[in-house]
């Protein structure tokens, strides 16, 4: 990836953003997900770029980085399915598709597949509740989950180069 | 009843502004600015339009006492963090349709005269935020939002925050501090942020639901507002409803609805076979009620007098092979894990009791366990700093004494009473 | 006063806006806490400050209350004794014990552990949790500061003392719930110069200073005295602990108008040079060792013989008594005295004290941080590291500050203005901005926008600063801030931040300048025979060195007193070892001009008279007579009364001090291509003491050639080029580094650099590029 010219996107986009902030750490979280968007997850290096961008030190950064459910400091897959574990999926079977989920996906939750392609990572309430279990596949929410059809989606996502 | 804030909402294909436009969208601005700021909160106050978020505490009166003499800019918050365990609602009116949203926060921020909008939306719905940013720039265009809008004199800009995800976001101080780019922990109640919020100037904040309200109440009235409720309530409501029901979902109705109508008639009942344990009426930290509750309104007043709190009116069903146990200490570690870190009995007093939970689930619990998380309880909720905790630890509390039994049960036999259930239902 | 509270029964009076807390323990009512600190205000994370509070209403229930947060109310009754606060605050404590290691018998902060206290105090005294402690992975945070993160309670005080109050960036909170992180985003040292005061702030054992851990002791076991730090013009109040003959650690000793809770690292770690290795503890006579009274016999037969061709050489380090005994002996025999080894600094130090004793009094440091503006001449962090942090705590409050500086200097970073100024034009540029404050507001030149900028805010602020550091002024632009401070009016404070503990003392007792160049001069012609050295290194000065070292060739005698190994004491023909200044008693007079009086702390093993001693011995050997030294003192300044430590200490008596001084101080020579101005650049770990620190100087800066981007641009110079250096005594090869926040024309260097060199502050020398 060509982080030169990611920089300059990411100065022009800082300075449009935010708009109205007075001040430049407002920008912190946004940027965070911008570089997060491109690259999957946020490295040491990206912290650096994050606090260049922003005035702020690393150590600031990370103690936002750090707080977030969403900004991930570890490598995830390039597809990312968030399981809801709270209360309404938990008791319309989350509990057992998270179990199932491992055995799909072949890894732990929380890792990476072998060939890069997925990680599961479970999720407080998805604000699904309506289509529990419910998970968001990429963003994009998907409810009610069986077994069945949760191996076809691992699998299917997992296979993906 | 007929449908108000569902009326035009469509997740499938939300209205653009043309067809949003042309089905009566945005007549509220013209309303609004012929209107004195003064008169349009007055209007809002006589609706008695109570906050959606989970306070209830009424909008107008939040209006009124931020004062008309605030230093500028002021801004206004709308509250679509959304991530109460149950609670929906706020996704369906991000999905379904972004322009009621925005019409709602001008004439909303009109009354405050607040220049500076920011709508806070959980980073989950980051689809639905992008959308709303594409309705916000159309808006723009269409000269709906920025200076002078329509004419008025009246400037605002919008902008949407995307969250970094967690709970404590949606708190309202935290939030503040998420937007400012500090860590989300939840701010002393003194300054208020009607005083000195958002960047030290003053703050309103509103979940999105009080909000898009607004119009509505605009044009038809606050008379016509009131009288939208039943049994002494006032207005509609969005209702969820979900857990051990047929039929999960949003359902809009009057408040003071009751808890049986809406599990019954429109969430199509429990399972065949299966009776009702007891149900939460509010969201996750809201207290469970018994059935004998079921014809209690759903209202604030009324569920208050139950014992439990309206909070976000979204009610999470549990049938009877359901382990209260079970369903409490997922709740609990919910609440331990979301905890901000900030006061002692939070951060350190949710995992104790998500600790001895544990133990009383795997069957190793203590005869004396049940007192001792009461007692931990009657301070982890009085004692911490924010009103997170309080909100946590109350459907413990609640569970403790309506399924007591249930408790006792898997300490004195070692195991969990439903296992057995589960498996012969199975 | 406006009203009164009562707690279980005590009536307590209260200033408006005051929380319960803070109340309280003004009034000696203890209230358990955690997480408030005087410095760093209330903020509720931890509730053990839990209180009742009765209702006005009989029939309402009383409240629990967290005190930090509840303000005082005329009439209030406040119960601490209540059984439901007293409920809470054992929960407070159950649950802070949850993931506390009970390590207690092994951890460093044993005997002092506010968490221990509060355990033993609030109970509960059983353990109810059963299940797991969670468990971090510490950082290494460098050389000064131990980590130990399971021993974290989260009460936040050490961000909210390092990013709030300190203004440090590289120590935060991370992550969240009962996993919050306190540390660095990866493992280095911690960057701020007040980094140590963590070792304090701390409640528990998660901060503890890594130093005393090497050889630690159970701090009831430790021998402590009050004492004055010995590392700087400030005058930082501590508390030096020691055990069996060794000093161990510094802590701060609160002083209500200078540094209340905190030191610097400078202060808190500098200590080390007592216990170093090089250390000389025994006397030595051409070379040789020998006991201390032969020593005496040796220097006595030597002075003697130099009858009135004698000089001596007091210190700014060397406490009062030494250096005023020392003048006496040499008044006594018709020699020679100065307190310094470099003219310019002596013209430049007294200078200050006729200025600050010609003002309405130097602010404190309190009182520093009160104010709205301040013009800054100089690096402060590292000539007067509290001083800074006293300013860090007024532009917290709002106050815009301005630093004219020739190198770097952390302050700019919250600085509005800073303006790099070559050591040569530092005098012109502050009359221009005399000019600017005193024109006439049609006179004034437009052209110059950011001398306008400068002398408007310095007017329009209701109580402006104006302070210099004088190691790097000379004395016409130590008179010219003065002046400014007098263009400016009443409400403009003066300070000068000097450049030792004791420079205030050694200027008034030096009196006349020249005195050094004399007495260099004497040396260098033969009129003096014999010089005594006290606690100075003039054989290492930057600017001198050589020629102090040329000169004292041509001495019969040399001899020195001190308790650091120099380039001095290495051609000492006599050498007495003195103790350390924790290890006698004396009095130094800080920038304010207060004299504070420091006790010992404890006694070494090795025989080590203090400077003061040695000289009255020599006097008694000598067949003189002297008074004492509290005598000698209160002759030389009527009114003087020793202070007392650990008191508040006395300022110094007016005294008269030449206000002639020689402007032409600056060397000026012809301007050449190739030459360029020295700047000393250095840090707040460096002094002439704290650099036998050996932790300490694992901090130090790695050597570099600073230089402005735009000069290396004019003269072709890039980013880590190697430069050679050539000054008059020397050469050397530095790697270039650019900086723009030096002046232009201008190279900033080390202290050891100058030295090399044979340069001081301002001097000439020549930079060229390394083919
Ligand atoms: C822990 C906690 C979480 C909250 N989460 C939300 C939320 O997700 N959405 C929301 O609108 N209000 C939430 N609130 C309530 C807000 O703090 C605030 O009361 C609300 O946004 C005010 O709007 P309203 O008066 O329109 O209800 C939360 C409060 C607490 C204590
Ligand atoms: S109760 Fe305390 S720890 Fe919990 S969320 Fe609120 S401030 Fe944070
Ligand atoms: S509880 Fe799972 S989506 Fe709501």
């Amino acid at each position: 990836m060509n982080t030169k010219h990611n920089r300059q996107d990411l100065h022009s986009f800082l300075s449009q953003h935010p708009s109205i902030h007075p001040e430049r750490r407002a920008a912190a979280v946004p940027i965070m997900q911008a570089l997060q968007k491109e690259r999957g997850y946020l490295n040491d290096a990206a912290i650096e770029e994050v606090a260049h961008l922003t005035g702020l030190s690393t150590t600031e950064v990370e103690e936002l980085a750090t707080f977030y459910t969403l900004i991930y400091r570890y490598p995830v897959g390039r597809h990312v399915v968030q399981i809801c574990d709270s209360v309404c999926c938990s008791i319309r079977g989350a509990d057992e598709l998270l179990v199932a989920a491992e055995k799909y996906s072949g890894v732990p939750l929380g890792a990476v597949t072998p060939n890069g392609a997925l990680s599961v990572l479970p999720s407080i309430c998805l604000g699904l509740c309506d289509r529990a279990p419910a998970a968001l596949v990429d963003g994009e929410g998907l409810g009610p989950l069986n077994k069945v059809g949760l191996e076809a989606l691992l699998r299917s996502l997992g296979e993906e180069d | 009843m007929e449908a108000v804030l569902t009326r035009h909402l469509d997740p499938t294909a939300p209205l653009g502004l043309p067809a949003y436009q042309a089905n009566g969208g945005y007549r509220s601005l013209t309303a609004a600015f012929d209107l004195k700021p003064e008169a349009l909160i007055k209007i809002v106050e006589d609706a008695n339009l109570r906050g959606r978020g989970g306070a209830g505490f009424p909008c107008g009166l939040k209006w009124r006492l931020r004062g008309t003499d605030a230093p500028r800019p002021r801004y206004l918050i709308c509250n679509l963090d959304e991530s109460e365990p149950g609670t929906f609602k706020d996704r369906h009116l991000l999905y379904g349709g972004p322009h009621q949203i925005i019409e709602a926060i001008i004439v909303s921020a009109y009354a405050l005269q607040a220049e500076r909008s920011i709508i806070f939306v959980r980073g989950e719905y980051a689809k639905g935020g992008n959308s709303l940013s594409r309705a916000i720039k159309e808006a723009e265009t269409a000269g709906l939002i920025g200076s002078n809008i329509g004419g008025s004199g009246f400037d605002l800009q919008i902008e949407v925050h995307i969250s970094g995800g967690r709970y404590i976001c949606g708190e309202e101080t935290a939030q503040i501090n998420a937007i400012e780019g500090r860590r989300p922990n939840p701010r002393p109640k003194i300054p208020r942020p009607s005083v000195k919020g958002l960047w030290g100037q003053p703050t309103t904040s509103n979940n999105v639901e009080t909000l898009v309200n607004v119009p509505h109440i605009l044009l038809n009235g606050a008379d016509w507002f009131r009288n939208l409720g039943v049994n002494g309530g006032c207005g509609s409501k969005l209702f969820c409803v979900s857990g051990k029901v047929q039929h999960p979902g949003l359902f809009e109705l009057p408040i003071g609805t009751t808890a049986r109508e809406l599990i019954f008639e429109h969430a199509g009942g429990l399972a065949k076979g299966r009776d009702l344990l007891g149900f939460i009426p509010g969201g996750a930290s809201t207290a469970f009620l018994l059935p004998k509750h079921l014809d209690v309104p759903m209202d604030f007043d009324p569920i208050a007098k139950a014992g439990s709190r309206f909070g976000t009116g979204c009610i999470i069903v549990f049938d009877d092979v359901t382990c209260p146990l079970q369903a409490t200490l997922n709740l609990i570690r919910f609440f331990a894990r979301e905890s901000c870190g900030f006061c002692t009995p939070c951060r350190d007093g949710l995992p104790y009791l998500a600790q001895i939970l544990t133990t009383i689930a795997a069957g190793q619990g203590q005869a004396n366990d049940l007192s001792l998380l009461e007692e931990l309880c009657a301070m982890i909720g009085p004692q911490s700093f924010c009103a997170f905790a309080p909100g946590a630890v109350m459907p413990l509390v609640s569970s403790l004494q309506c399924f007591r039994e249930h408790y006792e049960r898997h300490i004195t036999t070692g195991h969990c009473p439903f296992d057995t259930v589960n498996k012969k239902g199975a | 006063m406006l009203g009164i509270i009562r707690i279980d029964g005590h009536e307590i009076p209260f200033e408006p806006g005051d929380n319960l807390l803070k109340v309280a323990l003004a009034a000696d009512v203890d209230i358990p806490y955690f997480c408030y600190h005087a410095a760093l205000g209330s903020v509720g994370a931890c509730r053990l400050c839990a209180v009742e509070i009765m209702s006005d209403d009989p029939d309402k229930v009383p409240r629990v209350a967290m005190a930090c947060l509840e303000p005082a109310s005329d009439g209030l009754e406040v119960s601490v004794s209540a059984p439901a606060a007293q409920q809470v605050r054992q929960r407070v404590i159950e649950f802070l014990m949850i993931n506390h290691p009970h390590d207690c018998p092994i951890c460093d902060e044993g005997g002092e552990c506010h968490l221990q206290e509060m355990t033993v105090a609030c109970g509960p005294a059983y353990r109810r949790y059963q299940g797991h402690k969670r468990t971090f992975t510490n950082q290494n945070l460098g050389p000064l500061v131990h980590h130990e993160m399971n021993r974290c309670i989260t009460c936040y005080r050490c961000t909210r003392f390092y990013q709030d109050y300190a203004l440090g960036d590289d120590l935060g909170a991370m992550r969240l719930r009962n996993e919050v992180y306190f540390g660095r985003f990866q493992d280095g040292p911690l960057e701020s110069p007040f980094a140590g005061n963590l070792v304090e702030i701390c409640p528990t054992g998660v901060f503890t200073d890594a130093i005393f851990r090497q050889h630690f002791t159970r701090v009831w076991d430790l021998k402590t005295a009050s004492s004055i730090c010995p590392h700087c013009s400030v005058g930082c109040n501590i508390l030096p602990g020691a055990r069996d003959g060794t000093l161990r650690r510094v802590r701060h000793r609160p002083h209500p108008e200078i540094n209340r809770w905190f030191i610097c690292d400078r202060g808190r770690y500098g200590h080390q040079y007592s216990e170093h290795t090089a250390r000389p503890l025994t006397p030595r006579v051409a070379g040789a060792t020998i006991t201390y009274r032969k020593a005496l016999i040796a220097a006595t037969e030597q002075i003697k013989a130099a009858g009135d061709r004698i000089g001596g050489l007091g210190s700014i380090r060397e406490d009062l008594e030494g250096n005023a005994l020392l003048r006496a002996l040499l008044n006594n025999l018709n020699g020679i005295f100065s307190a310094f080894n470099d003219p310019e600094l002596e013209a430049a130090t007294i200078t200050a004290v006729n200025r600050i004793q010609n003002s309405d009094g130097t602010p404190s440091l309190t009182e520093m941080e009160q104010v709205d503006a301040a013009l800054i001449l100089g690096d402060l962090t590292a000539h007067a590291p509290m001083i800074d942090l006293a300013l860090r705590q007024a532009y917290r409050r709002g106050a815009q500050l301005t630093v004219l500086h020739n190198g770097p200097t952390p302050l700019t970073q919250f600085a509005v203005t800073t303006l790099p100024v070559p050591p040569h034009e530092m005098g012109a540029y502050l009359s221009r901005l005399h000019e600017r404050i005193t024109a006439s507001p049609a006179s004034k030149d437009v052209q110059d926008e950011s001398t306008a900028e400068i002398a408007e805010r310095l007017a329009a602020a209701r109580r402006p600063l104006l302070i210099g550091v004088v190691e790097t002024l000379a004395a016409s632009e130590i008179i010219a801030l003065a002046q400014l401070a007098t263009a400016l009016g009443t409400d403009a404070r003066l300070a000068y931040a000097l450049p030792g503990a004791n420079a205030y003392g050694a200027a008034l007792l030096t009196l006349a300048s020249r005195k050094t160049t004399t007495i260099l001069e004497a040396i260098e012609t033969g009129q003096i025979q014999t010089l005594i050295v006290a606690g100075t290194d003039p054989l290492g000065d930057t600017r001198l060195g050589s020629r102090w070292r040329a000169a004292c060739q041509r001495l019969n005698t040399l001899i020195v007193l001190d308790c650091i190994a120099t380039t001095t004491t290495a051609a000492a023909d006599i050498l007495f070892p003195v103790a350390a200044w924790a290890e006698r008693g004396g009095t130094f007079v800080n920038y304010e001009g207060r004299a504070q009086g420091f006790a010992p702390a404890f006694k070494r093993l090795e025989l080590l008279p203090s400077t003061a001693e040695v000289i009255a011995d020599l006097v008694q050997c000598l067949d003189l007579y002297l008074p004492d030294a509290p005598a000698v003192l209160s002759e030389a300044f009527p009114g003087y009364q020793a202070p007392v430590p650990g008191s508040a200490g006395s300022l110094m008596p007016v005294h008269p001090l030449p206000t002639h001084i020689d402007t032409a101080t600056r060397s000026d020579h012809e301007h050449h291509h190739k030459h360029w101005q020295a700047a000393l650049t250095t840090w707040y770990g460096d002094e002439e003491l704290a650099s036998f620190a050996p932790a300490l100087m694992k901090l130090a800066p790695t050597a570099t050639a600073l230089i402005s981007p735009a000069a290396a641009l004019n003269a072709n110079i890039e980013e880590g080029a190697q430069v050679k250096l050539r000054g008059p005594v020397g050469t050397m090869t530095l790697p270039v580094q650019l900086d723009n926040r030096v002046a232009d024309g201008t190279v900033a260097l080390t202290r050891m650099a100058l030295v090399q060199l044979g340069v001081g502050h301002g001097d000439l020398l020549e930079l060229e590029p390394v083919s």
